[in-house]
């Protein structure tokens, strides 16, 4: 394991619900990770949850209001850089940073920044 | 006992006809395995075959019909073997005794269920590590999605644990966006497996994955754990195990 490089992880966990300039609160912040140049966003939708405000979210029929979590993994100077814009974004919710050491593996594919 | 890797593999070739002790050989020589404590033995009859007496031993033939021959196999750990192997060799009368070399890859054994009261679980908290490892959902390995042949790679090696996750939106190293589009084609949503293992067993799993990974980010990071075991789990659990610290 020693090709592998000190990074940071960042955990925002908010609810579907979230919205933040008329779009989902999720999409918002992917786009802006990909506007920022971060490296890689992922978005995962939990089963059921509860946090700051203590009320259950899970899936409704009409309502979907479903604990969100999204994950971004790169180096500590650009998530640093992400920190206040997505502080910003978020007004309710938690960020989470943790130290992980990475590997990228690209055997095939180019890099393309749509 | 016997344990995952390298091992012996004894067959034993007579006839289905060669007596100890009033009783027929094999029977004898499973008898004496048993007790022995050898993890298992098996006896197939064959269909026909010749030996070192140069008859051919065939169920067309009335008279041998009854002189088939027998074949006796089991694996043990090399000490056992050796252990066993000299009374075997007096016992073999009429036959020959083979040992191979050879490479246990699963035991597996289904726990019988009892019905057992409730017992309170162990509990254990160490220091491990968990990884995660990114990927996309249309990602294939030989034709299987990459995340199914790196599950079953990790269970092979006795990987305590992995979770699949799909992601719902998200970007990364294929420069590509993957959100799922209402018709469900071309869908590469974002998938994450999370591994938690010692460092050891981490480090040796980070291998396997970094040759199945074609574009992907694996990210290892530092964990607490905390684990509760059943204890009537803890005897099949054997090669499964986590740091007790």
């Amino acid at each position: 394991m020693q090709n592998y490089q000190p990074a940071k992880l960042l955990r925002l966990h908010f609810t579907e619900r979230d919205r933040y300039q008329g779009k989902p609160l999720y999409e918002a912040i992917v786009s802006k990770c990909h506007e920022l140049k971060i490296a890689g966003a992922s978005v995962f939708r939990g089963l059921e949850g509860y946090g700051d405000t203590a009320e259950i979210h899970r899936s409704h029929i009409l309502t979907h209001d479903l604990p969100i979590i999204i994950q971004i993994v790169d180096s500590e100077e650009n998530i640093r850089r992400l920190l206040p814009v997505v502080e910003d974004m978020m007004d309710k919710g938690l960020i989470a940073m943790s130290d992980v050491n990475i590997l990228r593996i690209q055997k095939t594919a180019k890099v393309q920044n749509v | 006992m016997l344990s995952k890797g390298t091992a012996k593999k004894v067959t034993i070739y007579l006839n289905e006809d060669s007596q100890h002790h009033l009783g027929s050989l094999y029977e004898a020589i499973l008898t004496f395995l048993l007790h022995r404590g050898v993890s298992g033995a098996t006896v197939t009859k064959a269909l026909a075959g010749f030996g070192a007496h140069r008859i051919m031993h065939t169920p067309k033939i009335e008279v041998l019909a009854e002189h088939l021959p027998i074949k006796v196999e089991f694996i043990e750990t090399a000490e056992k073997v050796d252990e066993l192997l000299p009374t075997l060799y007096d016992m073999v009368t009429d036959g020959l005794i083979e040992v191979h070399d050879t490479t246990v890859v699963k035991i597996a054994m289904k726990e019988k269920r009892r019905a057992e009261p409730k017992q309170p679980h162990e509990r254990k908290a160490g220091k491990a590590k968990l990884m995660r490892i990114f990927m996309g959902e249309a990602d294939r390995l030989d034709g299987e999605p990459l995340y199914d042949a790196i599950v079953k790679r990790l269970r092979m090696m006795d990987i305590a644990g992995a979770t699949v996750y799909r992601g719902i939106l998200g970007y990364g190293i294929k420069g590509h966006t993957h959100k799922q589009n209402l018709l469900h084609t071309g869908r590469d949503l974002p998938v994450m497996i999370a591994v938690v293992e010692t460092e050891d067993k981490l480090s040796l799993a980070a291998e396997a994955v970094e040759e199945m990974l074609q574009d992907g980010l694996i990210v290892v990071s530092d964990v607490d754990i905390v684990r509760l075991i059943h204890p009537h789990s803890l005897l099949e659990a054997t090669d499964a195990k986590l740091p007790a610290s």
